[in-house]
């Protein structure tokens, strides 16, 4: 246990949630249009595809302080680009493997596939992270990066 | 796999290899050769280029050097479609760069003719010039005395993939009995040695036991290099304590032989902060250290190229700051490579698994 957690019981999280235009962004504006509400933590960047994430990404967002990152993409099968969600999958298995490698929760890095209709699951699949990230803690990354 | 005999009498180890490279030459299987050779005024080896045996003169092909990364040269000279056919002598390591280049249809592999050894091992550029004063014709003398084993690099001392696997022909020095052997590892060696006219030979009982007593030895020091290195880099403060010398100098990339990027995100303004940011952080943070963004990196150079590091040890030795990021890179990149099951360079057919669109692993 390297990453030291604390919990604090008022702390905001701060979650990056890089998602799919196709899909995952949809079903959040489908949530939305539905008044599902989901946490407000939610920092949300839209991609054309998770298959466009570099690794750097997710280790910026690391790096600079966020407690959790969620990847949400197209179901298998459904990917605009037809495969970019399955590389994707792989690159960040590999980001998964290699922070683990220097101390970080690998927790804090979720893939999740949310089709375009699924408002509801999207709001799940939010809620449950942002709840799972609160039990964790704080992310001591950022304030311990001096270099 | 046949092992081809190429000696004549008299002739030196290095001296066979080149006249089988002037060989290639002359029988016009291939228009041009990329072999490690010293030049009128320093004994270091380059890559160089030769296209007629008569300039061969200052040839080392064995020589314990890898001045700079050959693969990256080579895959300046081996490029695009197939035109002239150009033989590589590279190191193993350098093998299997050029061949993870090549997937990267950043060189071609069929217009080249992969030449490779028993890798006696390379020395820093300075302690290859300084015993290459005392010793006359190193590439003989390394091999046999067991005492320059010392002199190697730290990466070279603990590499255990020191035979060319992958290589067209593959020069065999190890456990020979004082003579040379070639083998082909692929069709197109085969082809070689055949229109060469090579008689084949047993292999001598004792190679398989000397590789293997070799490869023990180097694993050992392997292991150990890594489950140290692996002990230090395993929170954010130790990663950060590894590389604290680090000066963003960005040699280590440009050394690197599979740094692929056509343009580093880190020689653009992506990492160039405005003022204001700098100054908030500082506040923040108590301070900033410049030049900014060093772990980022050194964490994002390793993600992208952990899967595909040969470990050749050029980042360690073109360091200002002694960082031995060898080190660390080849620890982080044993663990990439075993979770993606994949081993660089090992075959072209095997595909870059960051590329592999794969159903199953789980979203976690
Ligand atoms: S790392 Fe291995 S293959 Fe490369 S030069 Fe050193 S001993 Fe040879
Ligand atoms: S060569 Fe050394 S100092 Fe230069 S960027 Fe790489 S680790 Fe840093
Ligand atoms: S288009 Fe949605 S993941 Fe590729």
């Amino acid at each position: 246990m390297s990453e030291t957690e604390t919990q604090i019981p008022s702390y905001k999280p701060r979650i990056v949630a890089l998602v799919c235009n196709w899909c995952t962004y949809t079903a959040a504006d489908l949530a939305g249009t539905s008044r599902l509400s989901y946490p407000a933590e939610i920092r949300m960047v839209r991609l054309m595809c998770t298959g466009m994430i570099d690794q750097k990404y997710i280790l910026k967002a690391f790096l600079d302080g966020a407690d959790g990152v969620f990847i949400g993409g197209c179901h298998p099968g459904d990917c605009h680009y037809l495969d970019g969600n399955l590389k994707a999958e792989r690159r960040i298995g590999g980001t998964r493997n290699l922070i683990e490698q220097f101390g970080f929760y690998p927790e804090r890095l979720k893939l999740q596939w949310i089709g375009a209709s699924e408002g509801p699951e999207f709001q799940h699949h939010m809620t449950e992270f942002v709840e799972r990230i609160v039990a964790m803690g704080p992310s001591q990354v950022r304030d311990r990066m001096i270099l | 796999m046949t092992m081809y005999t190429v000696n004549q009498t008299g002739e030196t180890a290095s001296s066979t290899v080149t006249r089988l490279l002037k060989d290639l030459l002359g029988r016009n299987i291939a228009d041009a050769v990329l072999v490690s050779a010293e030049n009128p005024w320093s004994r270091l080896p380059m890559p160089t280029v030769f296209t007629d045996s008569a300039n061969m003169d200052r040839v080392v092909p064995l020589a314990p050097s890898t001045s700079v990364s050959f693969a990256r040269q080579a895959s300046l000279l081996v490029r695009g479609p197939a035109g002239k056919t150009v033989v590589l002598v590279l190191k193993p390591c350098e093998i299997r760069a050029f061949i993870e280049l090549a997937k990267l249809n950043q060189c071609s592999l069929e217009s080249a003719i992969l030449v490779s050894m028993d890798c006696p091992g390379r020395l820093e550029n300075g302690d290859y010039v300084a015993l290459a004063a005392e010793v006359q014709n190193l590439g003989e003398a390394f091999p046999s005395d067991l005492s320059f084993q010392e002199k190697l690099t730290v990466t070279c001392a603990s590499c255990d993939a020191f035979i060319p696997d992958s290589a067209d022909l593959q020069i065999c020095v190890t456990g020979m009995d004082g003579k040379l052997g070639v083998k082909a590892g692929t069709a197109k060696g085969e082809d070689i040695a055949a229109r060469l006219n090579l008689a084949t030979c047993e292999e001598p009982q004792n190679r398989a036991e000397a590789l293997s007593a070799l490869a023990g030895k180097r694993k050992e020091r392997k292991t150990a290099l890594f489950s140290e290195t692996a002990s230090t880099l395993k929170s954010i403060e130790g990663f950060q304590a590894a590389i604290s010398r680090c000066i963003n100098c960005y040699n280590c990339r440009s050394a690197c032989p599979v740094c692929y990027c056509r343009e580093c995100v880190f020689l653009t303004d992506v990492f160039v902060h405005p003022p204001e940011l700098l100054l908030e952080r500082a506040a923040r943070r108590g301070s900033v250290k410049m030049p900014t963004d060093t772990t980022m990196f050194h964490m994002t150079r390793m993600s992208h190229i952990a899967h595909a590091c040969v470990g050749c040890g050029q980042c360690t030795s073109v360091c200002p700051s002694e960082i031995p990021v060898a080190d660390l890179f080849r620890t982080v990149a044993e663990k990439t490579q075993s979770y993606f099951d994949y081993m660089p360079g090992r075959n072209v057919l095997e595909p870059i698994p960051q590329l592999v669109a794969r159903k199953g692993q789980s979203q976690e």
